[in-house]
């Protein structure tokens, strides 16, 4: 038997999906006519998250009209939004008895208000059939604009969430020339006035693009700056050859190391690990003890 | 009991991730099996990826190579199972 060197270090692996729980989760989201980034993103995460009959829903469609280096998600002009999808995902919300979700969308720079007014529906029908259901959103940059920002907010997640998706330095090669460093923190520093609290501001970074250890400290000392109290740092993965290559493959000690960094920089909540992404096991932000002993278990 | 051992499909829109490459089979003809033992490594192009065994049973045979491209549903090997479940 051949034993080839693997395309991948050791760490980079994960149990290919399988199993009951995986399957009715598909022919759920199937059902509700629902997308899932899980599914786009070609997510490494996929099987367990499943598994554990959780998932991240990604409204307004599956065509983003941006274009982003490191993303699988398609680009191009998309459909009008799904007045449909606030009912169907509460009622996937209902159906799977989940008690925390995340709900991220593709960028519509084609909407007015950037999708905004569909995604407080989303979290409002969630609030309505499942009150005691914890919701995070993670959402595009809405071109800054804090009316917009608001209306999220107004419709009370437990988080909001933007992604700073990469150092400063390496924003231009990876992101669409409309997203910009400056402007993911300016989002999020109002998205942090707004809420005034009541709402907990999240990012996350993706690791392996070629990022020097210095750039990662500047980049959590900026999103703690801005008035993030949360943050997530994961391997980026190239989801098809089409996408940037991966830069390196940092170790999962290094991870560890940045992530006592983050605490002891001030933030309430860090995790960091070569398969964390910012919505895998996301419902830990909300129980900060839970979080410690699933970082214990996420040391694999 | 024979039992063909498939790829499980991912219920994906996209086919291309319903496909991995056989880097390495992790059970060799005639191992005893538990259920969720390894059964080989696959990689696709964002990670490498374990597929365990579905049922307990005997490893009978070897359906694709190391370095085979499989595809989701497709057979990866023969295993003899109790006929129950």
């Amino acid at each position: 038997m051949s034993k080839r060197p693997g395309k991948f270090p050791a760490w980079i692996r994960r149990a290919w999906p399988s199993g009951e729980a995986f399957r009715e989760v598909g022919a759920l989201l199937s059902d509700l006519n629902l997308h899932t980034v899980c599914q786009s993103a070609h997510c490494p995460n996929h099987g367990e998250c499943w598994s554990r009959r959780t998932a991240t829903f990604m409204i307004l469609g599956a065509v983003c009209t941006r274009n982003c280096r490191f993303c699988a998600v398609n680009h191009g002009v998309p459909c009008p939004p799904d007045s449909g999808e606030p009912a169907h995902i509460a009622e996937a919300v209902s159906r799977l008895g989940l008690r925390h979700l995340v709900i991220t969308s593709v960028t519509r720079d084609d909407l007015p208000d950037g999708g905004a007014s569909h995604f407080a529906a989303c979290v409002q029908a969630v609030k309505v059939r499942c009150p005691e259901t914890t919701i995070e959103v993670l959402t595009p940059d809405f071109e800054g604009d804090a009316r917009v920002i608001g209306t999220v907010l107004a419709a009370g997640p437990e988080v909001f969430s933007h992604n700073i998706e990469t150092v400063a330095r390496l924003h231009p090669m990876l992101r669409d020339r409309r997203y910009s460093y400056a402007r993911s923190l300016e989002v999020l520093r109002k998205a942090a006035a707004i809420s005034g609290g009541r709402s907990i501001i999240k990012s996350a970074f993706m690791a392996g693009c070629g990022e020097a250890e210095s750039e990662v400290r500047d980049t959590l000392g900026d999103l703690l700056a801005a008035g993030v109290t949360a943050v997530c740092i994961g391997q980026y993965l190239q989801p098809t050859p089409a996408q940037a290559p991966v830069a390196a493959y940092v170790a999962p000690a290094v991870f560890k190391a940045w992530e006592q960094m983050a605490y002891e920089m001030g933030f309430s909540f860090a995790v960091a690990g070569p398969f964390v992404r910012s919505s895998y096991r996301s419902e830990a932000v909300l129980a900060p003890a839970a979080a410690c002993a699933q970082r214990r278990e996420g040391e694999e | 009991m024979r039992f063909e051992v498939p790829l499980p499909a991912l219920g994906d829109e996209d086919d291309a991730v319903q496909r991995g490459t056989v880097s390495q089979w992790l059970a060799q003809p005639g191992d005893r099996l538990s259920e969720n033992d390894d059964l080989m490594e696959l990689t696709t192009d964002k990670a490498a990826f374990i597929v365990a065994s579905p049922r307990a049973g005997k490893l009978l045979e070897w359906c694709v190579a190391e370095g085979d491209t499989v595809a989701a549903g497709e057979t990866l090997c023969i295993m003899n199972v109790a006929d129950a479940g």
